[in-house]
């Protein structure tokens, strides 16, 4: 097997234990955070794309550029935003989060992962008419915050001030439950 | 159990998310941006070839993703056993039926999976056609400043804030 199946295998058994423990993959910890009942699951995400960016910013100026934006599209993203929500306040699972359930052993994620699998097979049917129809129209390009404000750094600035600003409303706003 | 005693099951967000940043940063310096609703596309590709290649040679959309031999098959490959170890080595109860659901909608665990099985088509016919989800699209796109990333977390935190609260109604409310 080549080394991209190792790095891959090795990352993904990291990244699953570490968003079991956070309670990632309890879809009741997601219901919570979404009823504004407990704030560490969005805090986390948060916190961790704070430090994944500046930690990014360091890694591409000693030269490790693996970066690849996705274009924006108004309407294709924007519209699939919604139904992701819309889904994932109804289930409590993401993509990535059902995999690490369904091996924690929650049978309610196999069904996740199974309904997802169903998904992408329709989307991947209909891709010829439903790309060209609402993601090429509205397509703006590879735009970032750095295009926005005049440079990487300011953007990163920018990016780092709005998630804490965002941490700290949640720290506010939502209940100090503890249930699990 | 107390739910203080409870919360102990569960690792803080701050030290967690030390850690996923880590992780985020060694899979960007030795593969790329993380990614996992692509694995999907992966999976089903890697089933379907077998029985009709001739079909998804003719699919932009399977076409355009590696099939199961891929690093991003390996990544939600090792997510399920990162979670199967982390789920024995850890204290807290598993359960198939959250508890808030069971509160609103009972004891029955097909109702419970016929939800998860709509929940989850919908949330990756909407990664497919974004290109990304809350992993390939938001955190990814996010920690490389991408505008793409940050449109769809806004939007996908409103509205799964607003779809949890028809769903759920008041359930959970009543607790201080």
């Amino acid at each position: 097997m080549n080394t991209q199946i190792w790095l891959g295998l090795l990352s993904g058994i990291a990244f699953g234990f570490v968003i079991q423990r956070v309670g990632a993959t309890n879809a009741n910890k997601m219901a919570r955070a979404h009823l504004m009942l407990e704030g560490d699951i969005p805090r986390f995400m948060l916190m961790a794309v704070i430090l994944s960016a500046v930690g990014l910013f360091g890694l591409q100026a000693v030269g490790i550029d693996n970066t690849r934006i996705l274009p924006t599209s108004l309407v294709a993203t924007g519209l699939a935003a919604v139904i992701f929500g819309i889904g994932w306040g109804f289930c409590g699972y993401c993509p990535g989060t059902t995999w690490a359930a369904v091996g924690e052993g929650r049978m309610d994620a196999v069904f996740a992962l199974l309904g997802g699998l169903a998904g992408t097979a329709v989307f991947a049917q209909f891709h010829e008419q439903l790309i060209p129809l609402l993601y090429g129209p509205t397509n703006v390009g590879q735009i970032t915050l750095s295009d926005w404000v005049g440079g990487k750094l300011p953007g990163l600035v920018t990016l780092v001030v709005l998630f804490g600003l965002c941490i700290w409303l949640i720290g506010k706003l939502w209940r100090r439950g503890n249930c699990a | 159990m107390t739910p203080e005693k409870n919360n102990t099951v569960y690792w803080r967000w701050l030290p967690a998310a030390f850690a996923l940043a880590g992780i985020i940063l060694f899979v960007f310096a030795t593969f790329g941006p993380p990614a996992s609703s692509s694995s999907y596309v992966s999976t089903l590709k890697g089933a379907i070839q077998t029985v009709s290649p001739d079909y998804i040679a003719e699919k932009e959309h399977y076409r355009m993703m590696p099939d199961t031999g891929s690093w991003l098959f390996a990544f939600v490959l090792g997510m399920a056993i990162g979670g199967f170890v982390a789920g024995r080595t850890s204290p807290g109860p598993v359960k198939d039926i959250p508890e808030l659901w069971q509160q609103r909608f009972g004891e029955s665990k097909g109702k419970r999976y016929l939800a998860t099985f709509i929940g989850g088509f919908l949330i990756l016919f909407a990664s497919r056609l974004a290109g990304g989800c809350t992993l390939g699209l938001f955190i990814s796109g996010s920690t490389q400043l991408a505008i793409s990333g940050l449109y769809f977390g806004v939007l996908i935190f409103a509205f799964a804030m607003l779809s949890a609260r028809i769903v759920y109604g008041n359930s959970g409310r009543e607790e201080t």
